[in-house]
Formats: structure tokens, sequence, C-alpha cells
């Protein structure tokens, strides 16, 4: 799978092309804000200790490398993809046969995960954790050729929303904006539209499929990653024509947080500040606006393991981390520039999931499973009022 | 869907623009200060996502607010189509927030939300599809404020958050008592915008 080389892989490549940037005595005197580019290759703007912090990430990325590559020659290559191990975090029930090591093993990949997937073992392992080779292995080996080609020339209103939107994901990236880029992401999108009608396309989806495809290798896994992300990772209706699972997922968190962080909860409310003005993008670009590349690719990394759920104790933990500013804002303003410096800011991505994993505590995919199903008729319901006060307003108009 | 509502916010929070801006989701939010003789008006301003599916998430950012602007392009005739439908949703809500939120002192001085009808993209002159008189029209029938801007530009941008800014400073006066706090208060809350699609 190291092969071929293609313009993909032009994110790594730059990766390693990058020099590590050294501030400068001026730099380091007068706190300038710089420019530089991440692991990804996106353009960031920081300070001083940014770049330092993500240098150390680098390092820290260079030896989690080192401890994969120990233990693949300790359990065997691939150990990790073997399903009994892979299949544990579904809660699959054990088999009585199943041995002890694969438990060991099962435990063993749950922390690591946690601990980030080495960069130039994320297609590998994100492929085979989140379903998406099962997945592609139901139907025809040339199925994404075959629809990409079927649905060349077609115009449809998600294809010109997509068309609109591809010069405006992630603008000045060096790949992902070249027409290469363009064409790319234009296929992926483009063939799950005609894949699932109901979905069609929804904005944010650029910016998932976009970091997809930096990170796969291929066009194609890309596009299976994305088809197995809406149809089995993340909650029904996530994008499709209402949102509706969105709107679940963001009462499903206002709940969490006034049992994780009452004390924020409690004062955002009485600001009047609804938390969805700010959770409700991380939601639909699983934080790929918001947090930087390596840090949203390390949440991504959980994502495909343990589910949703993870998404639940990423949005906790920014809240979480600045609990004290939060509780001395007083304007809305305020509140929203306090969680975007931090979000913009998280280039330590162990910064986030340390707090994400041991200071929110346990929650699991049932109990989550639950609170949605408690939330969706209250969404439903309030959902077809609108729709009928948006009727009648039309009626009106007749 | 693109008619340069973030541009148009942009231009005047930061005096920039750029040609691909990246596609908003959700909301994306801005500040900004501006006087007019009568008063300082500080804007909190949410800058909505494009998209149809999106609206369903719109009441969440038009809730409490004191002015909108909708946006359409000048150079597509489905925009204008858009923000009509847009206009007669946020009439009908702003009645209703009204009636909702009556205990409130700023509610009750300012009962109605002031909007705003706006034409963007006015620099495609040459492809416009919607012509100033029935934008004119449209907004004179909703006693709304009417501009073609355009962000590129910055024609009338400047001038159109000015009249915005002046329309909700006669609409309530600052409160005579002169209580600092409470005045604050009164202009956060008259500030907040709501920019949407069209």
């Amino acid at each position: 799978m190291h092969g071929a080389q293609s313009k993909r892989d032009l994110a790594m490549e730059l990766q390693a092309q990058l020099p590590i940037l050294r501030p400068s005595i001026h730099t380091r005197r007068a706190n300038l804000t710089v420019k530089f580019q991440d692991l990804y290759g996106f353009t960031v703007e920081g300070n001083v200790d940014d770049v330092n912090v993500l240098n150390e990430v680098r390092e820290k990325v260079r030896q989690q490398g080192r401890v994969w590559w120990a233990l693949e020659a300790s359990k065997g290559a691939n150990w990790y993809l073997q399903p009994q191990v892979s299949s544990l975090s579904e809660g699959i029930v054990l088999k009585s046969s199943l041995k002890i090591s694969a438990l060991a093993n099962a435990m063993t990949l749950k922390k690591l995960i946690r601990k980030g997937i080495p960069p130039v073992l994320r297609p590998k392992v994100w492929f085979s954790l989140s379903g998406a080779a099962k997945k592609k292995s139901t139907v025809p080996e040339s199925y994404y050729n075959d629809l990409t080609k079927a649905v060349e020339g077609k115009v449809t209103p998600a294809t010109r929303q997509i068309d609109h939107d591809l010069p405006r994901t992630f603008p000045g990236h060096p790949w992902l904006d070249t027409p290469q880029g363009h064409a790319a992401l234009r296929r992926v999108l483009v063939g799950y539209s005609f894949r699932d009608s109901d979905v069609g396309y929804c904005q944010g989806l650029n910016y998932v499929a976009a970091l997809l495809l930096l990170v796969m290798k291929t066009e194609e896994d890309a596009f299976w990653m994305l088809a197995v992300l809406l149809e089995n990772v993340l909650v029904n209706d996530c994008y499709t024509n209402n949102l509706s699972g969105c709107h679940v997922e963001q009462r499903v968190f206002k709940d969490l947080l006034s049992k994780k962080c009452p004390r924020i909860a409690a004062h955002l409310e009485a600001l009047e500040f609804d938390v969805s003005l700010v959770t409700t993008e991380w939601f639909l670009c699983l934080f790929a606006k918001s947090l930087p590349s390596e840090t949203t690719l390390r949440v991504w990394d959980v994502l495909f393991y343990e589910g949703a759920k993870v998404l639940f104790h990423a949005a906790l933990a920014i809240f979480k981390m600045k609990e004290e500013d939060l509780l001395l804002a007083h304007q809305v303003g305020d509140v929203i520039n306090i969680i975007q410096r931090t979000t913009h800011h998280l280039f330590d991505p162990d910064e986030l999931l340390t707090v994400a994993f041991n200071k929110i505590g346990f929650m699991t995919t049932n109990t989550i499973s639950k609170q949605r199903k408690k939330q969706e008729p209250e969404v439903m319901k309030e959902l077809d009022e609108r729709l009928r006060r948006l009727n009648s307003l039309r009626e009106d108009d007749r | 869907m693109g008619t340069g509502k973030t541009s148009l916010v942009l231009r005047f929070v930061k005096g920039q623009f750029f040609h691909h801006q990246e596609a908003t989701i959700g909301a994306a939010f801005f500040t900004q200060i501006l006087s007019v003789s009568e008063a300082t008006v500080k804007f909190d301003i949410w800058d909505t996502a494009g998209q149809e599916r999106y609206h369903s998430l719109a009441p969440m950012y038009y809730r409490g607010a004191a002015a909108a602007i909708v946006v359409y392009d000048i150079s597509t005739m489905d925009t204008f189509a858009r923000a009509k439908k847009w206009v007669q949703e946020l009439q009908k809500q702003g009645e209703e927030d009204a009636v909702m939120t009556l205990n409130f002192q700023f509610i009750l001085r300012n009962p109605k939300l002031v909007m705003a009808l706006v034409g963007n993209k006015s620099d495609l002159d040459s492809k416009r599809e919607v012509q100033v008189e029935e934008g004119e029209e449209f907004a004179q029938e909703n006693g709304m404020l009417f501009m073609e801007t355009s962000a590129k530009t910055a024609e009338n941008v400047n001038e159109l958050f000015y009249e915005i800014a002046k329309k909700l400073a006669t609409a309530s006066p600052p409160n005579p008592s002169g209580v600092t706090l409470n005045h604050e208060e009164t202009q956060e809350r008259r500030g907040k915008l709501f920019c949407c699609i069209g």
C-alpha cells in the first residue's frame, strides 16, 4: 500500500520536507503571531509556544510509531486487525473459545488507539477497524469505479452545491486546493450523493471528506470511510434534509453538559447562551473545521474504534478545560471567544484527549443511545411544528 | 447559498474580502462596534449557513435578535425567491418572540425586529437577474431597509450597517436614567444581529 506514489501522498511528503521551525530570539521576544504549516499541510497561525507544541507533537508521533512497530514485532504483523480484537469495541459477546490473549490484545489496542495511531498506519487501521473494509467487501470490486463513471456529467442540486463548495473547502491547502484535489473531492462527494439520495450532499461533509482524502491513501478508501461514517458510526439522519440527527445530538450534549459540568451549564444558561451555537459545527464537521488537523485526526482515531460517543467526550472536554475562564465570562461574545481560541490552539492532541477520557467520566455507547431515544420524539415534534408553520406561511402566500 | 453573507460581514468587521470564502457550517460569530450620532451600538452578529437544510437550525440564531439582514445575490433570481420566504418567517417569528418575552424590558422597548433586505454582488451588474426596483418594492411592502451592496468592492457595506445601527438607536433611545450597566446591557441586546440567507 506504500507503493505507487500519487498526489494524494502529498500531505505525507510535505510533512517530511517541512523544516522544523525553530523560533528566533526576535519572535520569542515579541511573541509575534507566526504562520506555519502543520503535519497535514494546513497553514495555521499561532505564537511561538504553539510552534514549540507542534514540534513536540511531531516527536510524540514518532515515538508512538515506535511503540506500534515494537508491538507488531512481538505480536505479529497486523495483530490489531484480527476480528476478535477489532470487534470487541462493538460490544460483541465474547465466545468462550476466545483466548484470553485476544482480550488482552483488545485492551492494549484500545489504550493504544487513544494514544494515537501513527499517520502512516492510519489508512490501514481506520479502514479495517471502522468497518469500511467489511462494507466494501459486500459489493463488487468495481463498485466505486462504476459509480463514479455512472454519475459523470449528471447535474443535481447536490452536484451544484458540491461544485460551489469545492474551492471553499480548506482554501489555500497545498493539495486540496488544486485542480486534482478538487476533482478527487468532487468524485467522492458526488458519488456519495448518488449512493444515498436522502443525504445527497450536506455542507460540512466537504470538510470531512477532504480530511479523509488527506489521510487515506486512495480516493476509493476515502469514499468507503465516508460511507461507514454516515451509515454506521454516526447517529442516523445527521445530515439528511432537516438535520434531525444533529438536533438530537445537540440535545443529548446539553444534557451531558449539565450532568458532567453542572457549573458551566448553569452559568451559560444564566447568560442565555445556547451551547449549540458553538457545538453544532463540531458535530457536523467532526471538529475538522475547529481543531488543528492532528488533534482532529486523533479524535477520529478513537471515533472509528469506539464510536460516536467520543465526539461527546471531546466536546465536553473543551468546555471542561476552560471551566474557570468560562465562569468568568459575562457576555455571549466572550464565551465564544474563549471556546474558539481554545479549539484553534489545541495543537497538542493529548491535552484534549487526557481531559476527554480521564476527567469526563465513563460513558458507554449504550447510554448515549438511550439518551438519543429519549430526545428523538421532542426533536421530531419541534421540527414538525416548524415545518407546519412554514407551510402555513406559504399557504397564506397563495 | 453563496450569496456572500460571510463576505459581507467580514468586509464590515475586518475590511477583508476573499474570493473563496470557506463555506459556513452552522453559523459564524462576529462582533463590531459602530458609533452613530444617537448612540454606540455593539453588534453581535450571527452569520448563518446557506444550505436549505440548515434552516432548521435558524431559530437558535434569530431568537432574541434585534435586527436581521436577509441577503440575496442580484445575479441569481432563485436567491431572491428564497429571501422572500425568509422575510415571511422572520416577521412571524418577530411577533411570537415579542409575545413570549413581554416581561423583558428591552423587548417592550423594541418589539419589532429591524429587518434589512440586501442585494449583494452589485459588482455583477452585467449578470443581473434581480432588478433594483424588485428588491426595493418588496422591502418597502415589508417595512424593511433596502440596499444593494458589494462585499467585493465594499460598496454600501458600511452604509448598510450604519443604517441598521441608526434604526436600532432610534427604535429604542438610551435609558434616560443613564444607569451604565443597564445601558450597556440594553445595547448588547439591541445589537444581536442575524444575517441570513437568500
